[in-house]
């Protein structure tokens, strides 16, 4: 047995030459050349089997319509010609030969809209349409001939239906074909572009097919049909049933462009709903969330769903395509970054600046890791993750934090509380060990800024615009009043007494810890939220009125345009060798001059800089400064130059309290008045 | 010059080649043969047979005409929504340059269009090229210098000479002397990129017999004028279905100026761009194919440019386009039938791609030929020339269709097809002057195309920063958004 399998393998097969295998371009070449053979046998087979019928029926039709408008003097249809007495009675026999016949116009556009244009429906109607036109314009071209050698001369026939003849069928060709393409074009509230390139589909940045519309403002919508024959037809032509099958299959191959334009948890929840109605049912939407999503939270909610619907019946090669696409995105390598990749702890949650930056980075798709002293603080309810440190002037403050940081693995660490950079210095190397980016402003500017005395001496010695100061009771003689007294360090309005006379000077300064005393500015008080570069760079400035103020923070503000306040705000920061975010607080004397004029050379000063986001935060970011996403972009990649951040002046805050609700333990309790 | 493949010599522009090279034997012969054929086979003979080549030509172009649009209609709806594979791995060191002469309208949108470009920034490098602007070009770009670091900018003397590809060229040699570029992408002044179209156009380079890549640009001021938007159709039927089929079923789309890469080893093999042709763009890619690498195209790599929007502009910028493309095919036509890179059926795309530009005057000849037949010379049957006629329009018609369809582009645009039979008429004309200007050697220079800077994505956000924002400096400035300043 062994003997025959060897010598079977011994001997040596003649193979045939190996057959060479078409390239993926060949392929394709192969297959448009058959269409276009294909498009020109129809051509010319349909030519010889049509053109006769066709003919006769021209001829017949352009008698029928010659003797129903009362014309004499031309013979009905004598097969593919006519008789015609020309003005002098003399007859001539004029044949429609099988260049005039319409046949080759209407076989062209048969084979066009085949070949090019099939993919859409329309076509059909379309070619209807285009044959239809393309017939008349021949009958109006014969019968015009006719006439002419009727009732003018019959040379004339002959000149005016090979030359103006000519022209006409190569116009009404040209005029069928655009009535064919007209038809199978999208509609305007199925288009996606307009007539001049402009973005009309309202899709999405991140699911809008490159290159489809230039993005500029329109003015409303596209006017929608007048008459809805699609609609009309539903509701009052089809059963019920046919209809409702027909929504189906129109619901499977349409794509919900608004589920882009949800914040990713709601993304999640419109994910997780439509596949929970079966992967037939919502199918071309549940690939286009895997073909343009980009948040990780929202594929994985995909693929969750793909794979808790393996049962479902795989009746559409895309429900087959997002199966293939579950299974890689399960199997995909795991990230080189940190644990948890996109984690950023946020200290402050308690503060109007740490819920301004929690809230922030939770609309751009990032889990936020926030942090307070407080276990009540109301950030800890608005992230994804929420954990209570200490104090940071608490000896276990250092040792608290790191742990926590060790267990969650933030890539970055976001500090909302000046007075806790002194606290973080010591920790950098620790948090770098643990792949936790941060990015800390120089101690001594923090220092600066944090002691209202020191300050003062700064802003004085870069001649920075800055209300005359005194430290000492003594000193207040040469500060011209009235006056704020208030404490060299302190936060917000805690501590701040407004003295109009000495006495109450006096008794402010015996009552206000560690005080100082300013004259009080006259004019509108403003705050300017900045980013400064590592480098020193001045990455934005955006002012903005304070219109009210509660203890200390802005209720309704107005971001306003100013260079004067530019200028000092980045003299200021200049002059305390500030990088990060921070805001600088101060009064412009004569405001009414930047009405029309920004560029109006106002008086400004300066009273004090916060080396923090400001508690006003969310109205800058709604000016169009994402100060808060371009500062985790410098922390994350310290390298990277920071792209400049413009705003739109003009932009009103008017805020309101808004609630959160939780059990003892810390469960969410629902929001009886959140929207359904 | 006639330019020669896979040599590393520099492509200068030297004065003493300033006479431009003319070919009126040719001319001349082309007559001689006219007229001996007219003695020998009779007038009607003569143009008999020459209508019979004219349709044969007339026939191969709308059969190159429809394959594009049959394979555009059946692949490329699909290829514009295919998910990106690999999109954020590969990321080689990048040089963006662009030459501006003379572009103070629209120099904003560009920079802060390519500041916003989304590629990591230490593989990126931005150049911009003044061509000794004599507006506020150069001042523009020094404040947009000084309030970000990324860019760059060259400032070449008046007289420098050669044009866009002299002003690239130089970038070339200062600008990025030093500089670890592996992909050289290149822009117009008046073209503002989208975020990702770096990561789109390089991509391809993991190939390595990938020489050059083509991105899609597509019209942003299509609302300027009835012009502008047949332009705008026009970009559509050209990128979408034309560009997309040399691709589909050659694989030899053409590198097209701006909004393409190419790669810096094949570029400082070929000298760099060629200063002595008007179109530097056909001339790279047949240098590229002719030294055996690929040009690849890709049509979701995006950036928005302006179209002309006046017929004088229109005119001059076709021009130009069929001047230099003249010229290419004189330079080229026999390095290209002798390759041994390219295949029969690659030879034959790349002469008739070199030949589009003598279409229009062939329908000239063509249009002659009718208004004799008038005449009672060259032979009574007009009727004849129909299916001809209708063949020159259908094949174009069927690109122009599927690139509407394709984009999506609202029913209404189908009428605005209608505008392209005159403008074809102004086709002839323009590319029928050009063929003439080349043939004579009349003296032509870079015209720069004049801008209207109306459309920008941009608009009030992106503005030159009127000075240094750095906090180490001072001096008025605001981060506001401002409405553009009348021009």
């Amino acid at each position: 047995m062994i003997s025959v399998t060897t010598g079977h393998l011994d001997t040596e097969v003649p193979r045939a030459a190996p057959r060479r295998r078409p390239s993926g371009v060949r392929l394709r070449r192969r297959a448009v050349l058959i269409e276009v053979v294909g498009a020109a046998v129809w051509c010319v087979v349909g030519f010889h089997l049509l053109v006769g019928p066709t003919r006769r029926f021209e001829v017949s039709l352009a008698a029928g319509l010659l003797h129903l408008f009362g014309v004499s003097g031309v013979s009905g249809a004598l097969g593919d010609a006519f008789i015609i007495f020309g003005p002098g009675q003399q007859p001539i026999v004029a044949q429609l030969t099988p260049s005039c016949s319409a046949i080759n116009s209407i076989l062209a556009l048969s084979a066009l809209g085949f070949v090019v244009l099939r993919e859409r429906a329309q076509v059909l109607m379309g070619l209807v349409a285009a044959t239809s036109w393309v017939l008349l314009a021949n009958q109006l071209r014969l019968i015009s001939s006719l006439l002419a050698g009727r009732y003018l001369h019959l040379d004339v026939l002959v000149w005016f239906h090979d030359w103006v003849g000519a022209g006409l069928n190569f116009c009404y060709t040209i005029g069928g074909l655009l009535i064919m393409i007209a038809f199978t074009m999208h509609m305007p509230e199925r288009a996606e572009q307009d007539r001049s390139g402009r973005h009309t589909a309202r899709r999405p940045d991140t699911w809008a097919r490159p290159g489809l519309g230039y993005r500029v403002e329109l003015n409303g919508r596209p006017p929608a049909p007048r008459i809805r024959v699609a609609a009309f037809v539903h509701r009052h032509l089809l059963p019920r049933s046919v209809s409702r099958r027909l929504a189906g299959r129109r619901e499977r191959g349409r794509i919900d462009y608004r589920i882009g334009h949800l914040e990713p948890a709601a993304r999640v929840e419109a994910v997780r709903r439509l596949a929970g109605r079966g992967l037939a049912a919502h199918t071309a939407t549940l690939v286009a969330v895997a073909t343009y999503e980009t948040d990780t939270e929202v594929l994985d909610a995909l693929a969750d769903a793909v794979a808790a619907r393996q049962w479902e019946p795989v009746s559409d090669r895309q429900i087959a395509a997002l199966r293939l696409w579950a299974r890689a995105w399960m199997m995909r390598a795991p990230d080189d970054d940190t644990p948890t990749g996109k984690l950023v702890a946020v200290t402050g949650a308690g503060g109007p600046a740490g819920v301004a930056v929690i809230r922030a980075l939770r609309a751009a798709g990032r889990p936020v890791l926030a942090l307070d002293a407080s276990p009540d603080a109301v950030g800890l309810r608005l992230a994804t993750n929420a954990e209570v440190v200490p104090r940071a002037d608490a000896p276990d403050f250092g040792d608290e934090l790191v742990r926590i940081l060790d267990k969650h693995r933030p890539a970055a660490l976001i500090c909302t509380v000046a007075e806790e950079y002194a606290a973080l210095h010591p920790l950098v190397a620790r948090l770098t060990a643990l792949e936790c980016a941060t990015w800390l402003p120089d101690p001594a500017a923090v220092e600066v800024c944090l002691d209202k005395r020191a300050f003062a001496q700064a802003l004085r010695a870069a001649a920075v615009p800055h209300p005359p100061t005194a430290a000492t009771r003594a000193a207040t003689k040469a500060v011209p009043g009235p006056w704020i007294v208030k404490p060299a360090r302190g936060r917000g309005s805690r501590g701040v007494v407004a003295a109009d006379t000495r006495t109450e000077l006096h008794r402010a300064f015996a009552t206000v810890p560690e005080p100082i005393a300013q004259t009080r500015l006259a004019g509108r008080e403003f705050t300017a939220d900045v980013l400064v570069g590592r480098d020193g760079t001045l990455l934005t400035c955006v002012p903005r009125w304070r219109d009210e103020t509660k203890a200390g923070i802005s209720v309704r503000g107005t971001t306003f345009d100013s260079t004067a306040v530019t200028a000092v705000v980045a003299a200021t920061l200049r002059a305390v060798g500030l990088t990060g975010p921070a805001n600088v607080q101060g009064f412009v004397a004569d405001p009414q001059r930047l009405d029309g004029d920004p560029d109006a050379d106002v008086k400004v000063h300066v009273v004090e800089v916060n080396p923090r986001f400001s508690g006003g935060l969310p109205l800058t970011l709604a000016a169009g400064a994402d100060v808060v996403g371009t500062y985790l972009a410098g922390i994350l990649a310290p390298d990277a130059p920071l792209p400049r951040l413009t705003f739109q002046p003009g932009v009103h805050m008017a805020r309101y309290f808004a609630e959160v609700y939780y059990a003892d333990g810390g469960e969410p309790v629902p929001d009886p008045l959140a929207s359904a | 010059m006639s330019a020669v493949a896979g040599t590393s010599t520099p492509l200068t522009h030297s004065p003493a080649d300033d006479a431009p090279p003319h070919h009126r034997r040719r001319l001349l012969l082309y007559a001689v043969v006219l007229v001996v054929a007219f003695g020998i086979l009779g007038v009607n003979h003569t143009i008999w047979a020459i209508s019979v080549f004219l349709d044969a030509v007339f026939l191969a172009y709308f059969v190159r005409h429809l394959a594009f649009a049959i394979s555009g209609a059946r692949w490329a709806e699909r290829d514009l929504s295919a998910a990106n594979v690999g999109f954020d791995s590969y990321t080689p060191p990048v040089a963006v340059l662009v030459a501006c002469k003379n572009e103070e309208l629209v120099v904003d949108g560009m920079v802060s269009a390519l500041l916003g470009l989304d590629y990591p920034a230490d593989a990126l490098t931005l150049v911009v090229v003044d061509d000794a602007s004599d507006d506020g070009t150069g001042a523009r770009l020094d404040a947009w210098a000084a309030a970000d670091r990324r860019l760059r900018v060259l400032h070449r003397a008046p007289g420098a000479g050669g044009g866009k590809s002299g002003a690239l060229n130089d970038a070339l040699r200062l600008a990025l002397k030093g500089v670890d570029a592996k992909v050289i992408v290149i822009f117009d002044a008046d073209h503002e990129p989208d975020r990702t179209v770096l990561r789109r156009l390089v991509r391809h380079f993991r190939d390595p017999a990938v020489g050059a890549v083509m991105g899609r640009c597509v019209v942003r001021n299509g609302i300027e004028s009835s012009l502008a938007s047949t332009v705008f159709i026009d970009y559509l039927s050209g990128y979408l279905v034309n560009e997309y089929g040399r691709q589909a079923l050659f694989e030899l789309p053409a590198y097209g100026g701006a909004n393409c890469a190419v790669r810096t080893s094949t570029l400082r093999a070929l000298g760099g761009w060629n200063p002595d042709t008007v179109t530097e763009d056909t001339d790279l890619t047949l240098r590229v194919l002719l030294m055996g690498q690929r040009v690849r195209y890709d049509p979701t790599a995006i950036d928005f440019e302006e179209a002309v929007s006046s017929s004088k502009r229109f005119w001059k910028q076709r021009h130009r386009w069929a001047l230099g493309h003249q010229k290419c095919l004189r330079d080229f036509w026999r390095p290209v039938l002798r390759s041994p890179h390219l295949t029969v059926a690659e030879k034959i795309e790349t002469m008739m791609f070199l030949w589009v530009y003598h279409v229009p005057v062939l329908c000239g000849v063509g249009l002659a030929f009718s208004a004799l037949r008038a005449f009672g010379i060259g032979g009574p049957a007009p009727t004849s020339l129909v299916p001809l006629s209708v063949l020159l329009f259908a094949g174009p018609f069927a690109e122009l269709a599927v690139g509407l369809l394709l984009g999506r582009v609202e029913r209404r645009a189908a009428w605005m097809l209608v505008g392209f039979v005159p403008s074809f008429g102004l086709a002839i004309l323009t590319i029928t002057a050009a063929y003439l200007d080349g043939m004579l050697g009349r003296r032509y220079s870079w015209i720069k195309t004049a801008r209207s800077g109306g459309v920008t994505a941009a608009t009030a956000a992106a503005t030159a920063p009127a000075a240094d924002t750095a906090v180490a400096d001072s001096g008025p400035f605001s981060f506001a958004r401002r409405a553009p300043v009348q021009r």
